[in-house]
């Protein structure tokens, strides 16, 4: 698979951007913070899935729309009436805090897509391997066993098949059931031993015995630390602005939203330059291949 | 043993009331924050323990495929929500203990969503997984009043699900979208995660009444077998 830039960086820095991206984004609930945040997510989602990342977006306009008008269905303060649904008030500002929490919700859903598409198994293992290897391990051997056990499903249903014990579309359903709970078991017994065999190979490889290595080599780079400086700074900025308030908004039962103004300017830019980094990183390797391109 | 017990009674009774006295006072809409904060604690001592005991190849390659069973048992059956994960997760707990059965269940949710896509949900449905393992062995446990029949297992499943599990899972939706939290707020979240609960409990139940103890044994009779939850490796 293709990487890019901000993929390649460490999983230590990488995973510390999505808690951080995450975490602040369900934190924050100013609508500017989540225009932005809304803004770099679906701008890098779109970046590394190309025309599937855009299809996300149309399909989360729907959902938007529902948690915009759905809220104001159950939360009735507010000043501004809008209409009475079902003998209660329905209100603007219960309406626009709808639209607030819909916000924050899609824009969590596309950071853990691009979650998904940076961290990869292999990158999970290496960055919690050190910390927690046996469970890191477990995680291995499971991802692993998955398709493993898959395969042998298909060659249990296709041998039962050849003695005339398969079943057909047109079985009933108890016949159906009581086949496939056949498979499974035969399944369930042939893997347990499976993995008597793998834990004796574990064992005679001298498993325990030291640190382990992992599949890819990963070094925390000076560009790495370049990265991770950055963003504690940047990242520093936006709590002391949260610390001040300047990040409140209420809706309800008032609207109450605190203007940016010149003194939360840097914190705002600071959340908004952190958050662009993947995307800023992607689109500069983008311009080098396409100037050292140029020069041949 | 002893020092699991005092870890998660430490998270239960100190860490957790102590995340959501000090959460309250944060700015802004930190529910879901909090609320994966929690859920995080409650894993943790499980997840140490386990890490801490360093347990042998053999038991660790159990856990391995009962794990990857119950992510196939999400992952691989086609229908949507008619899936007998928990009956599996449980099964876990009965054979192996309550410990490991919050593993299984803990890791099969986390191995499920390398599949399925991680989100915001994720610690929530690793802790209620795990919720399932850990009463299965607690419940099933030697000498208890419950006997290790199919009825008995199938009628727990069933009552786990939709009492426990199922509202544990809903609770991460109520925390993911709503935005004033209030019980009538809450309550239609609930509601319409109920019909969703009781197909999954209705699958459980089913799975365990037809083929309960046939699995149980086999896990039993493969544990003896091979000695795999033994520390020793059995030579």
């Amino acid at each position: 698979m293709e990487r890019d830039r901000f993929s390649r960086c460490h999983p230590s820095v990488t995973f510390a951007f999505f808690i951080v991206a995450i975490g602040l984004g369900a934190m924050i609930m100013h609508p500017a913070y989540i225009i932005v945040s809304g803004i770099a997510a679906s701008s890098y989602y779109c970046l590394i899935k190309g025309y599937r990342g855009l299809k996300l977006l149309v399909l989360s306009v729907p959902l938007f729309i529902f948690i915009t008008l759905f809220n104001p269905l159950v939360n009735h303060q507010g000043q501004r009436i809008l209409a009475y649904v079902f003998g209660r008030p329905y209100t603007f500002e219960a309406m626009v805090y709808g639209m607030a929490v819909a916000g924050m919700l899609i824009v969590m859903l596309l950071w853990a897509g691009c979650f998904n598409h940076v961290m990869t198994s292999d990158r999970f293992m290496v960055l919690f391997g050190g910390l927690i290897p046996t469970l890191s391990m477990l995680l291995t051997m499971i991802l692993r066993l998955v398709p493993n056990m898959m395969r042998k499903t298909a060659q249990i249903a296709g041998a039962r098949k050849a003695i005339g014990r398969g079943v057909g579309e047109d079985d009933p359903m108890k016949k159906k059931a009581s086949d496939s709970m056949n498979v499974a078991s035969s399944l369930l017994s042939w893997s347990l031993e499976g993995g008597a065999v793998t834990a004796d190979a574990m064992k005679a490889r001298g498993y325990g015995a030291g640190k382990r290595s992992s599949y890819e080599i990963i070094r925390f780079t000076p560009s790495d630390l370049v990265m991770a400086v950055g963003m504690i700074m940047l990242f520093t900025a936006v709590v002391m602005l949260i610390a001040k308030g300047g990040t409140a908004a209420e809706y309800t039962p008032v609207m109450n939203i605190t203007p940016i103004g010149s003194s939360g300017l840097p914190g705002f830019a600071a959340y908004g330059i952190f958050l662009m980094l993947p995307t800023i990183m992607h689109l500069v390797e983008d311009l080098q291949w396409r100037i050292s391109r140029s020069g041949i | 043993m002893k020092r699991s017990r005092a870890m998660l009674y430490f998270v239960l009774v100190i860490l957790i009331p102590l995340t959501l006295y000090l959460g309250i006072r944060l700015p802004g809409r930190s529910y879901y924050l909090l609320s994966a904060l929690v859920a995080v604690e409650v894993l943790t001592p499980f997840f140490m323990t386990f890490e801490k005991r360093k347990p042998a190849p053999r038991e660790l390659a159990t856990v391995a495929v009962m794990s990857a069973f119950v992510t196939i048992a999400r992952v691989g059956v086609p229908i949507p929500s008619f899936k007998p994960t928990f009956a599996v997760i449980l099964l876990s707990g009965i054979a192996f203990g309550p410990e490991t059965g919050f593993v299984v269940g803990a890791m099969g949710a986390l191995g499920s969503d390398f599949f399925y896509g991680q989100g915001p949900f994720t610690p929530w449905q690793m802790m209620a997984y795990g919720v399932m393992g850990l009463l299965g062995g607690l419940a099933f446990r030697e000498g208890s009043p419950l006997k290790r029949k199919n009825i008995v297992m199938a009628v727990f499943c069933f009552t786990a699900t939709v009492l426990v599990v199922g509202p544990l899972l809903d609770t991460s939706s109520v925390f993911i979208t709503i935005s004033v939290l209030s019980w009538e707020n809450i309550l239609p979240l609930y509601i319409s995660g109920f019909p969703v609960n009781l197909t999954q409990g209705v699958c459980c139940f089913l799975t365990l009444m037809l083929f309960g103890e046939a699995i149980l044994e086999k896990l039993e009779r493969v544990k003896l077998q091979y000695g795999m939850m033994e520390d020793t490796d059995g030579v």
